[in-house]
């Protein structure tokens, strides 16, 4: 009798927590909220996965952007319930995080909801639900690296990533995009690609080999001074002298930047005045120097880090010690777009390039973004060196691992924890689901192999049945889900606290 | 017949009207807030009318600034809850409940035909008693320095137990506990910088000495920069122009307009090198600094940064002891900051300077990380109110328990007090005394516990002598708070007592609402 032997309090306590009733308002509330975020987790479900469906996206402007991307697809939703908002925020805050697993974690988290729902509806308190899940996710995360791989050597990913550093800032990666040919032209660039294409409006150079290559923040173009100004002009020689004078000018600045033996040129936008005139091309046409012009100004540290020399603010301080060299600079015409490289750049900083390719502008975004989340997970791997097996694996074994804990629980929380650990089902029911398989028998089979021990089993969407999924190589980077299921989790609990809207100023 | 007294649209609202009123309007205001009292207190999405944007909390004092009221009594809570924020920074909710429910009981004191002025009596004589009492259960451990600080880890770890730092207050305790201890007795929380990022969880946080700006460090610098020299300015660093309207040059050729821009670089090269010839390697502005000057500086080998906000130069200044500067005539008169090392780091996906070894050493820097805004948002309130309150107690060092235990306590004092009252006084503290009841009772109550079973506990717990005896809110069950550490400060209860007793007072006397005619705005 080991129930009746149960302390006092303990019996009391759940008598008086049986009888908590709580007041109409708050449950409304709390239940309009979870409509709300499990809306957004509907939205968004059906691309969880390999087999993920896209969405079609129309923008108040009336763009289309085409995506799977679970954030790009929440950003763009317009959402007016501040539940919803929060969970738009939560998978924006996983981007930030851990650049993927964006759709995973709102898909989570609407999961998480649905539980807590249940479990209000049995007159639980909601602090007391919001607890367990705190503790559950805690005991989550501690079991998933039961299943973490050795680590696996990652040094070699990615050319940024000294064996040191800890995180990769992935502004140092720049993705350009260039319509014209498909995605599989897409390609990492050996040196630096250009957003620009050289001007070839007076007829300069296209390709320069052995190039010394200068980034200039001042303006090839006539004069003018900060103060307001006005040229009087009383008769016509000295008009000529005003158009000589001005050439003279302009060809004094090129001739400057020849003598520093510079021979291609990068100039920045300037918003006060134009950044280059036909008269200077003319000239720098004549002294065979390429130009490319339009950089923005937060381009600037991205390009004389990986180029390798300085900007040069003032015509004065233009010197040859501040050019960086390239064997090559050439524009080329690539599967219908013109494009500016630049390769074997001396003295390179840690910077990478990568050239984009698409048909329209819809596939490439989506490219990017893609990109984009692929060069996350593999930063994921950077800041903690640990991989785990996708494919559903890690959900379910935590799931398996926490319901077992729950068993030794007694109370409040073990329900809690129960609940907790069906719904990380979510994943692996969604996956099988979108890839067309039947969710019950492949979750329920997964579940059985996993307490036949093998770890590893997980949904291969591409055969449609469960199998060792290391195997495959379907892994991912711990860091994602365990700030998946941690996020989610925050979010939830964040939720389940709420009991009142205020209207504020 | 009706005379018009008052002008148009001005109204009155007399006696027993006026009265109801500011009953109404502060009881409300209690009941809204009530329901985010203690551990188990829920939180409260306010919704910007205007925006739309949302916030997530359950600071009473956020929740209470943030909504419209067109009731004068219920202005009255939101103003003493500011002053319990800037005061001691927690209790925010407290003081405008305890309020609430003295109003409450002094509505069934008037409706038993008792005169306002007589209740406002009884609740001076109770008021007293019962900070008399707080006083005397008010245990002082400043002596002792391990204990001392055994004290403000409780204090941190009850204040954050109702906020949504709950799960990680140890955790977060501690952290503000270092930070608290770090400014040496000092008040001034304006050393102690919250940085807030998105992403990660929350026991991501860390408390980080020195001091971290959110910019980065300027084209073609060094991204670290040991034993700096740093010289804060606010200064225009693009061309100085002049500043009459309408002024002009007149020029006959593009060669002297040529020659003029010639001039305004020279007079800002002569500017950046009189900045140099501060012997600085570190030049921070609050407004832009543009590419020329720029890769000047940059060529000087002195470290820039640019646009730092007013906050971010005002900060720096004070925790590296520079001078904010415009004018840069007489580099022996200005003091530069000094600092160990400059370096740039990432939090998230952002990139920001770190500048570590500070002058002034109580500075440091807590970077809250979470997973929504209006988490970390909330976090920041809540670690706010959790250092305002220890920088406090540093200074006041008693401490009493929490857990409902210094309310009982009171009340307990103050039922004996009622007992020694003559005449309908005696009444009036007695309801005073239910009032300070109520506390726990809503404690229990938002927990989901059978309050008025646990109360009554508790009263006889006290009346027993057992003094340290308060509601354990994990198990709800009676308990010790001494042994379970729940304290809080001396100075945040005495101020909850005080401010709550004294408006419900100035509520109480009110008879008469006058409303002025509301000022007529043009449409536009």
């Amino acid at each position: 009798m080991a129930s009746a032997a149960a302390p006092a309090p303990q019996a009391a306590r759940l008598g008086a927590n049986t009888a908590f009733n709580d007041k109409g308002k708050p449950m409304e509330v709390r239940l309009s909220n979870m409509v709300a975020a499990k809306a957004i987790s509907d939205a968004v479900r059906t691309s969880l996965g390999p087999r993920g469906m896209d969405k079609m996206i129309q923008t108040p402007k009336g763009e289309l952007i085409i995506t799977n991307d679970g954030a790009t697809i929440l950003k763009s939703i317009q959402a007016l319930h501040p539940a919803a908002k929060m969970l738009v925020d939560l998978s924006a805050a996983q981007d930030v995080e851990a650049g993927d697993g964006t759709t995973s974690v709102v898909v989570l988290a609407g999961s998480f909801l649905g539980a807590a729902e249940k479990m209000l509806q049995k007159g639980m308190h909601p602090t007391i639900i919001a607890e367990s899940f705190l503790k559950a996710s805690a005991k989550a995360i501690v079991s998933q690296y039961s299943s973490t791989l050795a680590p696996i050597a990652v040094q070699a990913v990615t050319r940024l990533v000294t064996p040191t550093s800890s995180n990769v800032d992935l502004r140092d990666i720049r993705i350009v995009k260039k319509v014209g040919g498909t995605i599989e032209d897409t390609q990492l660039v050996d040196g630096v690609v250009l957003n620009q294409n050289v001007i070839i409006a007076a007829g300069g150079p296209t390709r320069i080999e052995k190039a010394k290559i200068g980034i200039i923040q001042f303006q090839l173009s006539a004069p003018k001074p900060d103060m307001d100004n006005t040229v009087v002009i009383n008769d016509y020689r000295q008009m000529d002298k005003v158009i000589k004078e001005g050439r003279q000018y302009l060809l004094n600045i090129c001739k400057k930047i020849k003598k520093a033996n510079c021979n291609v040129l990068l100039i920045q936008k300037s918003i006060l005045r134009d950044a280059v005139d036909d008269t200077s091309l003319t000239f720098l046409k004549r002294l065979n120097i390429l130009v490319v012009k339009d950089v923005e100004r937060d381009e600037i540290e991205f390009l004389s880090k990986s180029l390798g020399c300085k900007p040069v603010a003032d015509i004065e301080a233009f010197t040859e010690d501040k050019l960086g060299y390239a064997d090559v600079v050439e524009e080329t015409n690539h599967a219908g777009a013109k494009v500016v490289r630049v390769s074997g750049v001396k003295n390179r900083g840690r910077t990478v390039s990568v050239l984009a390719m698409g048909s329209n502008n819809l596939v490439l975004e989506e490219c990017e973004r893609s990109l984009h989340d692929a060069l996350c997970v593999v930063r994921c791997l950077v800041k903690k060196r640990a991989l785990i097996a996708g494919g559903g694996a890690p959900e379910i074994h935590v799931s398996r691992l926490l319901s077992q804990y729950a068993q030794s629980l007694k109370g409040m929380e073990a329900y809690c924890f129960q609940a907790y650990a069906d719904a990380l089902e979510v994943i692996p029911t969604t996956l099988a689901e979108n890839a067309g398989l039947n969710p019950i028998a492949i979750v329920t089979e997964l579940r059985n192999r996993h307490a036949m021990g093998e770890r590893n089993a997980g949904i291969n969407v591409r055969k449609g049945l469960i199998s060792n999924i290391l195997e495959e190589d379907v892994v991912q980077p711990l860091l994602v889900s365990t700030s998946a299921v941690e996020l989610a989790t925050e979010t939830v609990c964040l939720l389940l606290k709420i009991d009142d809207y205020v209207q504020s100023r | 017949m009706s005379m018009n007294i008052f002008g148009a649209e001005a109204t009155e609202e007399k006696a027993e009207n006026a009265r109801l009123s500011s009953f109404v309007g502060a009881l409300a205001l209690g009941d809204l807030v009530k329901s985010t009292l203690g551990p188990k207190g829920m939180n409260k999405i306010l919704q910007s009318g205007s925006t739309g944007d949302i916030n997530v909390t359950n600071d009473g004092a956020t929740i209470l600034k943030a909504i419209q009221l067109d009731n004068a009594a219920a202005k009255i809570l939101v103003n003493i809850s500011k002053v319990q924020d800037d005061e001691v920074g927690d209790g925010t909710t407290s003081v405008c409940v305890l309020a609430a429910e003295l109003l409450r009981e002094a509505e069934k004191l008037i409706a038993m035909k008792i005169h306002p002025q007589t209740i406002v009596e009884g609740f001076r004589i109770a008021s007293a008693a019962a900070l008399q009492a707080l006083e005397k259960a008010a245990i002082d451990n400043s002596a002792d320095p391990a204990q001392f600080r055994q004290d403000l880890f409780n204090i941190a770890r009850t204040t954050l137990s109702s906020k949504v730092l709950s799960q990680d207050k140890e955790y977060f305790a501690n952290l503000a506990v270092d930070a608290v201890l770090r400014l040496k007795g000092s008040t001034d929380l304006d050393h102690i910088q919250i940085i807030k990022k998105v992403g990660e969880k929350l026991t991501d946080s860390y408390l980080d000495e020195g001091f971290i700006l959110d910019k980065t460090i300027g084209i073609n610098c060094p991204k670290r920069l040991e034993n700096a020299n740093i010289l804060i300015a606010n200064t225009s660093m693009d061309t100085d122009k002049i500043k009459i309207f309408g002024a002009r040059v007149k020029v006959d050729s593009t060669g002297k307009l040529a020659e003029l821009e010639r001039a305004e670089r020279e007079k800002m090269k002569a500017k950046v090198d009189a900045i140099a010839g501060h012997g600085i390697n570190c030049f921070v502005n609050r407004q832009l600094i543009y590419n020329y000057p720029e890769s000047l500086l940059a060529d000087k080998g002195i470290v820039t940064i640019e646009h730092a906000d007013f906050e971010g130069v005002e900060r720096l200044s004070l925790v590296t002891g520079g001078e904010i500067v415009s004018t840069f005539d007489r580099p022996d008169l200005v003091k530069l900051g000094r600092c160990e090392l400059i370096e740039e780091i990432m939090i998230g996906e952002d990139k920001l300077t770190k500048f570590s070894g500070v002058a002034a050493g109580e500075a440091c820097t807590v970077v809250l990380r979470g997973s929504t805004s209006q988490m970390v948002d909330e976090a920041e309130r809540s670690l706010h109110d959790a250092l305002s309150v220890l920088s406090q107690t540093v200074k006041e060092t008693r401490t009493v328990l929490g857990g409902g235990c210094a309310e009982m306590l009171m009340s307990v004092a103050v039922d004996n007090a009622a007992r020694t009252v003559t005449g309908k006084k005696a009444l009036a503290a007695e309801a005073f005394a239910h009032a300070l009841r109520q506390i726990p009772t809503i404690l229990a109550d938002n927990a989901g516990y059978d309050s008025s079973d646990l109360v009554m506990k508790l009263r006889a717990a006290h009346y027993e002598g057992r003094m340290d005896a308060g509601l354990d809110m994990n198990e709800g069950t009676i308990g010790s708070m001494k042994a379970l550490g729940v304290t809080e400060s001396y100075k945040l209860k005495r101020q909850v007592v005080i401010s709550a007793s004294e408006a419900a007072e100035m509520i109480i006397r009110v008879d008469d609402i006058l409303r002025a005619t509301p000022r007529r705005r043009e449409a536009v």
